[in-house]
């Protein structure tokens, strides 16, 4: 996984790209304290450029959920790409966060 | 040394200031690249990130300043360890603290002084290359620290205090910037303490590129050969802490804690500042300073916690071959005991005429699968399989869990949507955040005809028609232990003599085989398809299972179950 955060308009983003594994899970919780540390209400995480999450992935972004709720921050993901987009269908995860679509 | 290769990006508005510093760079043996201002400076790190081992940056340009890039360097994991010499001609104290803060690596003031501008680049070369290997290092395989309770470390060398460091880290949660801290504080109890290098003797050393020749040395005298240096470490329920004890004679540590203004612009000393920035909760000296006692807390909220067992597993890496200990074996058997016994498949067979069948492998030791089956009454019998995220130890642990959870789930056992309610919500009160199972449940109700089943993010249950025809279920659901309060959706499918039900986990879709390719949904339908009328577990999968590459990436579990 690569990732680089980006300052937009309405919240600072996550730009995921390349694959994400059981073995990011350091580098996905340094992302994550970066990115709460705007201190911005909403944030995003885009995943356009992720081509492939396994389950351990799901288990990352929801550590990111649950550290944004205490945080009161909310999260959006967007545009994941077909492969993930399955992933998090599969999961119901459109209960648990905005999902904005390609 | 290996200044000779660097490459290094020199960032200024001012052509005079680039060329006075390329040229004194280039003398060296460095490559230079250069950038006008800020956005310039981006566009060629964001083009070629792996291209640069050194910036040196100026703080006021148009249009993107030293500020504005060092923060973007720092959010692109791509670029964020180059080291970054931030230059300015305005020494104010708060804005170096920003930059320093912000994660430059040193602070230059102009007009540039030739040699520290040539030492401190090659030291920050040099220090990052060292990180590089730490946590190169890091990635390597053992298991025993991980057992440590507590424990007495001595050693004498530089090289000895960076094997120690890693094995500690790697023991600990948040182990890439625990060993930076570590071997920050090794250092300073050799070179400082033991060996009595001063702190303005270890700036001249490293002007005069000397340091290295110099630890050497005084580490060949009766003196350097005798002293040791002592580490302590205990681990308890809220915290790791590290005792570190040298045989020097103490040196004036206040001062050294934070990271000054003024030592911004010196070429070294920050070492201890870092340390306890990056890497530890607490740190404090002795009087004299020649120990220093440091710790890690184990955070306060279960989800740190979670993160903090996950890291320990994948420090572990139960899988590797040669290191797998007897415990390992023996919760190995233990968890293959979790698993139907074969005598209960036949009391099956014989009572209601099913044939189940099962492959169950893992991809490491211990694996985060599991399946089972669950005898309602005469006609209805509970299938299920599940599979934790993650997979090693802490998976294998929770498989544990999961196995007890669902005998106590066995009253709604005829009842899926309630069945993965219940356990969902028992499992929510003991994971941590972060970690969850997906699991299938259904019963096959003979009486009624029907497999009527719920789903937790499992592939979706198949059902081959004696015809040959596939149909296929619905796995999507709310993965289990994520919130105690969840409902889950009974769905069904109708069930004739001689179907074939067939329940994965999504180790069968995912493994790639030798190519790299994965069988994917469509290849399982594939490959059920193709089965014949006395398809079993192992004769469904045999086609995959002899392309698939070993060792297996993710847990692999696949249930047959054959209706009469």
């Amino acid at each position: 996984m690569k990732y680089r955060i980006v300052d937009e308009e309405n919240g600072p983003t996550l730009v995921l790209s390349d694959q994400l594994l059981f073995d990011h899970r350091d580098l996905f919780d340094t992302a994550i304290d970066k990115l709460l540390a705007r201190k911005q209400p909403k944030v995003a995480v885009d995943m356009a450029g992720l081509s492939y999450m396994d389950s351990a992935g799901l288990g990352m972004l929801l550590t990111l959920r649950d550290r944004a709720d205490r945080a009161n921050v909310t999260v959006t993901l967007r545009k994941p790409s077909p492969e993930v987009a399955e992933l998090l269908d599969l999961a119901c995860f459109d209960s648990l966060f905005t999902i904005e679509r390609a | 040394m290996c200044a000779a290769l660097a490459r290094a990006l020199v960032v200024d508005d001012e052509r005079m200031n680039r060329e006075v510093i390329v040229a004194n760079l280039r003398a060296a043996g460095f490559e230079t690249v250069t950038a006008e201002d800020g956005l310039q400076a981006w566009e060629i790190l964001d083009a070629h990130p792996g291209a640069f081992d050194v910036i040196l940056l100026d703080r006021r340009m148009p249009r993107m300043d030293g500020m504005e890039l060092l923060r973007k360097l720092k959010d692109d994991s791509r670029l964020d360890h180059i080291p970054v010499i931030m230059q300015t001609a305005y020494a104010d104290p708060e804005d170096v603290t920003a930059g320093i803060k912000a994660g430059a690596y040193y602070y230059l003031a102009k007009p540039l002084d030739r040699r520290l501008l040539l030492s401190v680049t090659e030291a920050a070369i040099a220090d990052h290359q060292r990180r590089q290997r730490l946590l190169d290092d890091l990635d390597k395989r053992t298991t025993a620290m991980l057992l440590l309770d507590s424990g007495t470390f001595r050693f004498r060398t530089l090289d000895e205090g960076h094997t120690l460091a890693v094995a500690l880290a790697r023991a600990c949660p948040q182990a890439r910037h625990l060993v930076a801290g570590l071997s920050e504080l090794f250092t300073n109890a050799v070179e400082h303490g033991n060996l009595g290098i001063g702190y303005d003797e270890k700036a001249q050393l490293l002007e005069n590129r000397r340091w290295r020749q110099e630890v050497e040395a005084r580490l060949d005298t009766p003196q350097g050969r005798a002293r040791l240096v002592e580490v302590e470490v205990t681990r308890q329920t809220e915290r790791i802490c590290f005792v570190i004890r040298d045989q020097g004679d103490g040196f004036d540590w206040r001062g050294f804690g934070q990271i000054s203004p003024e030592r911004a612009f010196a070429p070294h000393g920050r070492g201890i500042a870092l340390a306890r920035n990056l890497a530890f909760d607490h740190m404090e000296y002795n009087d004299i300073g020649n120990q220093v006692t440091a710790w890690i807390d184990m955070a306060d909220t279960s989800a740190d916690r979670g993160q903090a067992v996950c890291a320990i597993a994948s420090s572990l890496k139960v899988d590797a071959p040669p290191l797998v200990s007897e415990e390992i074996q023996l919760a190995r058997a233990m968890q293959l005991e979790l698993l139907p016994p074969q005598k209960s498949l036949d009391d099956l067979l014989r009572r209601s005429g099913l044939l189940l069948s099962a492959h169950f492998e893992t991809s490491s030791s211990l694996g985060g699968d599991l399946w089972g089956m669950q005898v309602v009454d005469q006609y209805r019998t509970g299938l299920w399989v599940a599979d934790f995220s993650g997979h090693g130890l802490v998976a294998a642990l929770n498989v544990f869990r999961l196995h007890a959870l669902v005998a106590q789930c066995a009253p709604v056992a005829d009842m899926p949507a309630a069945f993965l309610a219940e356990l969902s919500r028992r499992l929510s009160e003991l994971l941590p955040v972060g970690q969850y199972a997906t699991m299938i449940y259904g019963v096959v109700d003979q009486s009624a005809g029907l497999f009527r089943y719920a789903a937790a993010a499992m592939p979706p249950p198949l059902l081959r028609r004696t015809d040959g025809r596939v149909e296929k279920g619905d796995g999507a659901g709310l993965p289990l232990g994520l919130s105690a309060r969840v409902a889950y959706a009974e769905r069904q499918m109708a069930l004739s003599p001689g179907d074939l039900l067939f329940l994965s986990s999504d180790g069968l879709a995912d493994n790639p085989d030798g190519d790299g390719n994965k069988l994917g949904n469509g290849g399982i339908k594939t490959l059920i398809e193709a089965s014949g009328q006395e398809a079993t577990a192992n004769s469904v999968l045999a086609p995959f299972l002899a392309r698939v590459a070993r060792p297996l990436r993710d847990d692999l579990t696949a249930v047959c179950c054959r209706l009469p």
